[in-house]
């Protein structure tokens, strides 16, 4: 590819630059295996709308492997309720040929107008419907894999843990089977709490509900920028708390085109803080009893963040002065017994905090699937 | 007629002469300072793209051809480091990426300003100047044809 346009590949969502070899974007699973057997270090990229660098190329010697025209939706079976795609197909495009059965997959990340589901297993996405449906992994069947030497494997569930959610380190997804479920009436409502033990007290509520998919958390900084503050009737505005929550059946209060509108607001948050100058993101995962603690370490730094609190994922967003916090904010973390990523991965931005034992581990794995040491060299480990 | 007139005012907007080139020495230094402010304007739509990709989302060029390159982020990418490129050309200017970006940039209006900056440096595409070319002798975009072929065609 001509200089020029490799740029575009030297970057993700996640802003980092770096230096690519070359970029190829292979039509077929057998072109993919003649690459990745001829080639020295790869790259895979799917939307490139990871949050974390995982598909950012490095020092010039990283062929970039961009899997997007792998776009074919296959097979239905109806019988077991899946079907098989190719890594390359957007999920929303998966949604919409789906419409047809009355079926989806329920896995919803903010990005699913973009992201790919070969990108979404390698980061084992997890997105708003998590309270409900968990991560993308719980609704992978199998996936094909081609290894460093160019092979095609079929990994089933038992295996599965090796390819998802290991951004890509440990060999190329070419194809899976999903899982699907039928596609429910949705309504939501936008509820305002004005202290955080209120919110953990509902949250704890509407988990025990089984007609609630999504419960997702907008801190008060983000729910001034969005304009949700409004005068009670003493005229006085006070600052809250705001949950979105999303019901499986008619107990939300908005419908059709106002819950459509929600969700389109809901979307842009993370790009709309980013263009406000809150570049960085992070995506902790903590218990929800042990949650306000970090929530109030972000109020003392002014930190905006919101989350899908249903599962204990928050994003705080730090603008540039304030990303000198975020070894403090990891350090919290692991000392409320979190995780440091809860969905976006390790990447490159995150390398430096994952813990000795988890890098053991992390690195058993890496040596038993590409012993030629092929994949994402500089990620995650 | 209404066509070549647009056609006529488009062209000398942008300071080319008949043959789609800039004329004499002093036009060619105009003509490239000119582009250089656009390309300019051009980077500054972009100053804060934060590289999200939502816009590829209804991009109709990205959907078809499934390569970043052609999506208006890859566009944003080249745009930002002011780089000119024939793939700005493979843009249908249906504002579908506007309509997503989160944060209401004027992608249009950026690729559209780098176009003009390429056909004032001579780097616009071949194929569109053989249209000029093309309407300016026979009066279509087709060239020649065959005299029942013209007859077909309609102004809107
Ligand atoms: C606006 C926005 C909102 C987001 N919201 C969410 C959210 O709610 N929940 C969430 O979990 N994430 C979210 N993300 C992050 C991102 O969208 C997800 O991580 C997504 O799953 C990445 O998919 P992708 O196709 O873009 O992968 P890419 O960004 O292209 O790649 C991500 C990683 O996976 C690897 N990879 C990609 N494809 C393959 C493959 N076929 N085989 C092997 N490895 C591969 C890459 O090497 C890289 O390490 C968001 C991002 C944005 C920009
Ligand atoms: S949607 Fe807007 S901010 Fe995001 S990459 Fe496209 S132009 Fe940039
Ligand atoms: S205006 Fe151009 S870049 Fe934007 S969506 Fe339409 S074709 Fe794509």
């Amino acid at each position: 590819m001509n200089k020029n346009l490799l740029k575009i590949y030297e970057t993700d969502a996640s802003q980092l630059k770096g230096k690519a070899l070359d970029v190829v974007i292979p039509k077929t699973i057998l072109e993919v295996r003649n690459i990745v057997a001829k080639s020295r270090r790869i790259v895979p990229r799917g939307g490139g709308t990871g949050l974390a660098g995982g598909c950012v190329p490095q020092n010039g010697v990283d062929l970039v492997l961009d899997l997007s025209k792998l776009d074919i939706i296959g097979s239905y079976d109806k019988e077991r309720r899946t079907i098989e795609v190719g890594a390359g197909v957007i999920l929303d495009e998966l949604q919409a040929y789906l419409m047809l059965y009355r079926l989806e997959f329920p896995v919803k990340p903010a990005s699913h107008a973009i992201a790919t589901i070969g990108g979404m297993i390698a980061t084992d996405a997890v997105g708003s419907r998590a309270v409900k449906y968990g991560k993308t992994s719980n609704w992978v069947k199998w996936v094909e894999i081609v290894d460093g030497y160019g092979n095609l494997h079929r990994k089933g569930v038992t295996e599965l843990s090796d390819y998802s959610g290991m951004e890509g380190i440990t060999g190329v997804i070419v194809k899976a089977c999903l899982k699907l479920a039928p596609i429910r009436k949705r309504s939501a409502s936008l509820v305002k709490v004005e202290n955080f033990d209120e919110v953990v007290a509902i949250v704890h509520k509407l988990k025990r509900d089984s007609s609630v998919s999504m419960v997702e958390l907008l801190g008060k900084q983000v729910s001034e920028m969005l304009g949700l503050f409004e005068p009670d009737e003493s005229g006085e505005v006070k600052s809250a708390y705001h949950l979105i929550i999303e019901y499986e059946d008619d107990s939300g209060m908005l419908n059709g085109k106002e819950y459509a509108e929600l969700f389109e607001m809901r979307d842009k948050i993370g790009p709309m803080l980013s263009g406000g100058g809150y570049s960085r993101l992070e995506d902790p995962k903590i218990l929800l009893d042990k949650s306000d603690k970090l929530v109030s370490w972000f109020e003392e730094h002014g930190i905006p963040f919101f989350g899908h609190i249903g599962v204990g994922i928050f994003h705080p967003r730090f603008d540039h002065d304030q990303e000198k916090y975020i070894p403090e904010m990891i350090k919290l973390v692991k000392k409320l017994n979190g995780q440091i990523s809860g969905e976006h991965g390790i990447g490159i931005l995150k390398r430096k905090f994952v813990e000795i034992n988890d890098q053991k581990i992390l690195r058993n794995v890496k040596k038993r699937t590409d012993p030629e040491n092929k994949f994402n060299v500089g990620k995650v480990i | 007629m209404i066509l070549l007139n647009v056609l006529r005012v488009i062209m000398v907007k942008n300071k080319i002469t008949e043959a789609g080139r800039p004329a004499d020495s002093r036009q060619v230094a105009g003509a490239k300072i000119e582009a250089d402010n656009l390309m300019e304007e051009a980077s500054e739509v972009f100053d804060s793209c934060i590289k999200c990709g939502m816009c590829k989302s209804l991009c109709p060029v990205f959907k078809v051809l499934k390569e970043e390159q052609v999506s208006p982020r890859g566009k944003a990418i080249i745009l930002s480091d002011k780089i000119m490129d024939k793939i700005l050309f493979e843009c249908t200017f249906c504002k579908g990426c506007e309509r997503n970006c989160p944060l209401d940039i004027k992608i249009c209006d950026g690729v559209k300003k780098a176009r003009e900056a390429m056909v004032l440096r001579g780097k616009g595409l071949k194929s569109n100047e053989e249209m000029m070319e093309n309407i300016r002798k026979y009066g279509t975009p087709f060239g020649k044809g065959d005299k029942k072929d013209l007859e077909k065609l309609y102004c809107c």
